[in-house]
């Protein structure tokens, strides 16, 4: 046969395979990926068993994809059903998945340890006796269902919608639970955020309206990362992997880590500056990008507000860009090398070198920080604040190897309900005192209540563990164990943990392969939605079975949470006279509560552009689909949207204002995409923003209020923060200028690789490899002290002390100390607990001092898991989070993590995990940072809470910004 | 162009997916996994890199500069670029970059990267090589090496010619001289094609202790040339200097389609063949 026809032949041949959805090309010549088992044999793939070996057994299963739940990356997992026993054998990587793209992390596959977890919950508790005394009893979820709805109604209807509070860690799913909070119509959301991102949010949201930066790493040039980003934090592993590409390209990497992190070996410039100095050393690039004109002029000109800036702010000066480009110039003169040198501690010419590298990215230059610099610092926003002026001057914003917006690289799809904003606002978490704060002012929840702001009738916990995650946990403790404060709280874990011990009841719920939730994150430039489900519930799906409850495939009496808030909310308006049933009401069956089935099946097959063609051509529903890949592309490279041309048919009666803000008479067009976007205000005849003027068209430009970059923030101006309206360098509250004689830095942001926060406690793979955390000292500062590796030492903080054991290494910054907060799990004596990762303690109380000791690490124990008698490690780590004190940053509300400490050779008294914490200490540094703050009655400029375009998780109807007047306020009394 | 993709399959590990690449190439039935092992695991292995490089091993300088190439292109190289199946599968993937290239400037680059890699990196080996398969393979993979030995030789015609001799083999020196440098060194470089211009497979020591009537030590090739060369060093190095004029034929049986690369391919196994008769006069002191 002639060569042509033969290629024709194999094309055809291709074409048809890959329109059944099945593999033509498998393996390495696909040159994507190596091999993953061909999706057409996901229903019967046959493995060797390794357990059989030498024997060549085959063992049959049926490969069913979900999500991760562990980190908040969301890469996909793909399960291996055994056929045969319709359990999960393994997890490994799904290469259907557009973020992770069948690479994982430890964590991932650990989620095996987490479903066969010996010491899991795996029944309804309710508390039998005082609260926190560890005796519970078994209960029916009718019984608890029906006693929670109850209560939550009764506060309905008793107007005391403020009274209910969901607080969540790790969400794992895009609004579902918000939108139940708003059927029920209170503004009861409660993140973590505050104890984690909101710093880095605020950074970039002043920039560009939106809170997170999806940085294209895989085609930059130069990758710059203020973390330990390869290693840990938000979207590692894809952002990981694609680091590394880039870096095989020939990409440099540069790393600012006071610690020498994983992260930080593979850089090709590393630096360990002073804790909190870093937007110095970035404002000193940014200066020689201006000073010798190596910035992107034209993307400068066309799209940052300098025209507003130099209106409001140098009225006395002409509107020219020359005339901004002197006043950049000077604004940023003094930040020279040698500035930066003295403030961080790293060598002038080495600030400079990297300068010059990334002098040379152009637009191909993608940075990130998420948490580090800007966790631990006070004013650490202006670490992202600072970074991303960086991409600013090289016009490396939504380009190729560039950042961009987070919400262009996400897909939310709109739901089958859609509850309406509540009506109420609710001061314990958005207090006044905080209104440009990015999330709730959850941390401080405890202060609240004990200064009398309010009560929690019902308060959820979800995968949240405050009392060991959160600052100052023992003011946690001391308000859990107060009924009057907390009238009943629920607590929704899988596992064990901390605060759990305080709850009145804890419901159990599924890990990764045992829930259903659906995900978009901004991995790259692209739009993916992936889909998390049951696998077990899938697997026998299909095998024929219809099952409705995913209880029936899960161990024990273990659930999910979409189920569990459908149920509830039913119950709570089971008569619809609250208007709440309407949200929970399936459209299939009216009458019926709605099913997680139809819930899904409508997304996927009405929200989601090219889900369903996509399905068809496999002959599946848009939902059969999903649950057989668990994740789609929705579209891919989507570019700059700020350049977007608006279409003349959006620009119906169009005005412009004097720095090219357009606004429109023509409604916003439908889309099915919800993904958080600020509302910009409209014009004073109420047309809409659409975009900015740009010579003869309209182009989308950015949602923030000048519709432009926001080098210069007139919302901090006008609220009152003027002096940091600009990009700038803040001191932070461990400046060297700030620190007591005798006083150090410790870093505790850190995490370990492997581990997750609460949830990994009994991942044993991932137990065996990382189980303690001992404090990192240099090699000089130990010999200073007299301290060698494994030496006890006492670290003494504002509020108390933790005992730990030292590591001495030359891989930290001289003079800083750091110990990473994944470690010290306890369990009070003779409570039920991880018996893996979790110490047993004596909590002493007397006053306002709180002790804890601990009396044994963990040790082997018999389980249904044989491997439990193996584990050889007794040391867990200490619990250091106990012993630090709240530390609101005034502006983005964030706790400010980095600790002011003393650091010596332990007393010969002390024990290892010794802590010693007083409260009233405590309460007096919250009341000491609450004074630096700048409130809404005293700041706002058009007497509203908060600027309405910020973000905002479960936004308010929009007359509650409004701040009580002098005079509602007294007819309330 | 897709057939060199679906060339690329056929070049790995028999797996049933691969059965409906085969029968579109019109290859019949899958052969056993044994016969894929036997000719590509143990005889003929499909990485460039053995081929090219100056050790005649995996890895090295050859497999950089195909890495190189990727970096070029502004990929990021995989982990065994100098595959087989992946480098066909590359050469795929650029005939569809120029087919589907938006305007002529890119289009033109693409057939330029296309046209660059083939000549630097297809054909400065795979002819020799598909020479060698086509001896020592069972009837399927007989009719696959056929089929891909055509495609690149149409494509070297469609393409027109190199400008410079592949850099693989410009910089490749010759034998090294056991009378200067020792023993081993030589026996290495005998089995680095690009030195020595030809492929000694395992089957072709086999073959040398059978006519030579030695005995085969079971081991690496390096171990078994080195054993059949303790046993009698002046008639293995005539055996070696025959299969290097052999070799040298067959290279200029290639003139025609591959000029210049066959020229340095005979000119290697010419030299190798002179140097192995000098050898053979000195065998006692080379032993």
């Amino acid at each position: 046969m002639r060569l042509d026809e033969l290629n024709k032949r194999v094309s055809v041949a291709r074409r048809e395979t890959e329109a059944r959805g099945e593999t033509f090309y498998p393996g390495p010549s696909r040159i994507h990926l190596a091999a993953f088992p061909p999706k057409e044999r996901w229903d019967d793939w046959v493995e060797l068993d390794s357990r059989a070996w030498p024997k060549r057994v085959e063992r049959r299963y049926m490969l069913v994809p979900t999500t991760c739940f562990n980190c908040e990356s969301a890469c996909g997992l793909l399960a291996y059903v055994d056929r045969e026993s319709l359990q999960v054998q393994k997890f490994e990587g799904n290469p259907e998945h557009p973020g992770s793209r069948g690479r994982n992390c430890a964590k991932g596959p650990a989620t095996l340890n987490q479903i066969t977890d010996p010491d899991r919950i795996l029944y309804p508790l309710k508390r039998a006796g005082k609260r926190g005394a560890g005796e519970w009893v078994r209960v029916s979820w009718d019984e608890a269902l029906d006693d929670i709805a109850a209560r939550i109604r009764k506060a309905i209807v008793e107007r005391r919608h403020n009274e209910i509070m969901y607080h969540v860690g790790r969400p794992g799913e895009d609004g579902f639970t918000e939108r139940i909070l708003a059927a029920w119509g209170v503004d009861g959301h409660n993140s973590h955020t505050n104890v984690c991102s909101s710093s880095s949010r605020a950074g970039y949201q002043y920039w560009m309206g939106l809170d997170r930066p999806s940085p294209d790493h895989a085609n930059a040039d130069v990758v710059f990362l203020i973390s330990s980003h390869l290693e840990a934090g938000h979207y590692f592993n894809p952002h990981a992997q694609r680091v590394m590409e880039a870096k095989a390209r020939g990409a440099k990497l540069i790393v600012f880590d006071t610690r020498l992190s994983n992260t930080a070996t593979h850089a090709d410039f590393w630096i360990a500056p002073y804790p909190g100095s870093e937007p110095a050393i970035v404002l000193s690039i940014a200066n020689y990008l201006i000073e010798n004109k190596l910035y992107n002029r034209e993307f400068v000109r066309r799209w940052w507000n300098w025209e507003e800036y130099m209106a409001v702010e140098r009225p006395e000066t002409e509107t020219t860009f020359e005339n901004f480009e002197r006043a950049l110039k000077e604004l940023y003169g003094g930040y020279t090398f040698e500035y930066a040198a003295q403030e961080s501690g790293v060598e002038a010419r080495v600030i400079e070198e990297i300068a010059r590298v990334v002098s040379q990215a152009g637009t191909k230059f993608s940075s990130h920080n998420w948490r580090s610099a800007s966790a631990g610092n006070s004013g650490g926003w202006q670490v992202t604040r600072t970074l991303f002026m960086l991409n600013a001057l090289l016009g490396a914003i939504a380009t190729e190897g560039g950042v961009f917006p987070n919400a262009w690289n996400k897909f939310v799809p709109k739901p089958i309900h859609t509850p309406p904003h509540p009506q109420t606002w609710n001061e314990l978490t958005w207090p006044r005192e905080y209104p440009l704060a990015m999330n709730e002012l959850s941390f401080l929840l405890p202060h609240f209540l004990k200064e009398g702001r309010g009560r929690v009738d019902v308060y959820f916990t979800r995968v949240y563990n405050p009392v060991w995650t959160n600052p100052d946990g023992f003011s946690w403790v001391e308000a859990l164990t107060d009924e009057k404060l907390f009238g009943c709280y629920v607590a929704l874990t899988p596992t064990w943990n901390e605060t759990a011990y305080f709850a009145d009841y804890i419901l159990p719920m599924g890990h990764g392969s045992e829930r259903h939730d659906i995900h978009s994150y901004e991995t790259h430039d692209a739009q993916w939605l992936g889909f998390r489900q049951p696998v077990l519930r899938a697997a026998r799906e299909r095998l024929g079975e219809k099952l409705d409850d995913t209880r029936a495939v899960n161990p024990g009496e273990v659930w999910e949470e979409n189920e569990f808030w459908l149920e509830l909310s039913w119950r709570i308006d089971a008569d619809g006279t609250l208007g709440i049933r309407q949200y929970v009401e399936s459209r299939e069956r009216p009458g019926e509560r709605l099913g997680v089935d139809e819930y899904y099946g409508y997304i996927f097959e009405h929200s989601v552009p090219g889900l369903p063609e996509r399905a068809a051509r496999e002959n599946l529903t848009p939902l059969e689909f999903m649950r057989r890949y668990g994740a789609f592309e929705v579209r891919k490279k989507v570019g700059a949207i700020y350049e977007e041309v608006v279409p003349e048919e959006e620009l119906e009666d169009t005005r412009a204002d004097r720095f090219g803000r357009v606004y429109t008479r023509t409604a916003k067009p439908p889309t099915t995409n919800i993904v958080p976007i600020p509302t910009i205000d409209p014009d004073a005849d109420g047309r809409r923003f659409v975009g900015v003027q740009d010579g003869a068209q309209v182009r989308r430009g950015f949602p923030t209020p000048s519709g432009r970059l926001e080098f210069y923030s007139r919302t901090l101006a006008d609220w009152g923060w003027h002096e940091h309206s600009l990009p700038t360098y803040i001191k932070s509250h461990v400046h060297p200028d700030n620190l007591d004689e005798g006083q150090t830095v410790l870093i505790s942001t850190f995490r370990l690789p492997v581990q997750i926060h609460t949830r990994s406690a009994n991942a044993k793979w991932l137990d065996e490899i990382a189980h303690t955390n001992p404090l990192w000292i240099h090699t000089r500062h130990a010999a200073r002290l007299g301290l060698q590796t494994g030496d006890l030492v006492r670290v003494e903080t504002e509020i108390g002390y933790f005992v730990v054991k030292a590591w001495v290494t030359e891989g930290i910054r001289p003079g800083i100390v750091a110990c990473s907060h994944h470690m010290g799990r306890w369990k009070l004596k003779d409570a039920a607990g991880q018996r893996q990762l979790m110490a047993t303690v004596n909590l002493s109380h007397e006053g306002d001092e709180w002790g804890l000791q601990r009396e044994r690490g963990v040790a082997p124990y018999a389980s249904s898991d044989a491997d439990t008698l193996r584990i050889w490690w007794t040391d867990v780590g200490v619990h250091q989070n106990l012993t630090f004190p709240v530390h609101p940053d005034p502006v983005s509300g964030m706790h400010c993590w980095h600790q002011a400490v003393r650091v010596r050779a332990a007393d010969a008294a002390d024990k290892y995990g010794d802590i010693s914490v007083d409260t009233q200490k405590a309460h007096e540094v919250y009341q000491k940072w609450l004074s630096r703050t700048r409130p809404a009655d005293a700041f706002s400029p058009d007497s509203t809470r908060r600027p309405y375009w910020l973000l905002r998780p479960l936004k308010p109807a929009r007359e509650f910004y409004r701040l009580p007047d002098e005079r509602e306020l007294l007819s309330v009394e | 162009m897709e057939l060199f993709r679906a060339l690329a399959v056929i070049a790995e590990p028999p797996v049933g997916e691969a059965a409906p690449v085969a029968a579109a190439l019109e290859l019949g039935a899958l052969p056993p996994a044994s016969a894929y092992t036997e000719l590509f695991a143990f005889q003929l292995y499909p990485y460039a890199s053995v081929y090219l490089g100056a050790e005649g091993m995996l890895g090295g300088a050859a497999r950089d500069l195909i890495a190189g190439f990727w970096r070029a292109l502004k990929q990021t190289p995989p982990a065994e670029p100098d595959y087989l199946p992946v480098m066909l599968a590359l050469y795929a993937h650029l005939c569809e970059l120029e087919d589907t290239a938006q305007d002529e400037t890119m289009r033109a680059g693409w057939r330029h990267a296309r046209r660059a890699f083939l000549w630097e990196h297809l054909l400065s080996w795979l002819p020799v090589y598909l020479e060698k398969l086509s001896e020592l393979a069972p009837p399927f993979y007989q009719k696959w090496g056929e089929l891909l030995r055509r495609a690149l030789l149409r494509e070297a015609a469609a393409t027109g010619g190199q400008d410079t001799l592949s850099l693989h083999l410009r910089e490749s020196a010759g034998l090294s001289d056991p009378r200067a440098n020792g023993l081993e060194p030589f026996l290495q470089t005998l089995l680095s094609p690009a030195r020595s211009g030809m492929i000694l497979t395992r089957a072709d020591l086999t073959r040398a202790a059978r006519t030579l009537n030695l005995g085969t030590r079971i081991g690496e090739r390096l171990y078994i040339i080195k054993a059949l060369f303790g046993q009698d060093a002046a008639q293995l190095l005539e055996w070696l200097a025959q299969e290097a004029t052999r070799w040298a034929g067959r290279h200029r049986s290639q003139h025609a389609a591959l000029s210049q690369i066959s020229q340095a391919w005979t000119t290697k196994a010419e030299a190798s063949a002179a140097l192995l008769r000098e050898l053979k006069l000195t065998a006692q002191d080379v032993a």
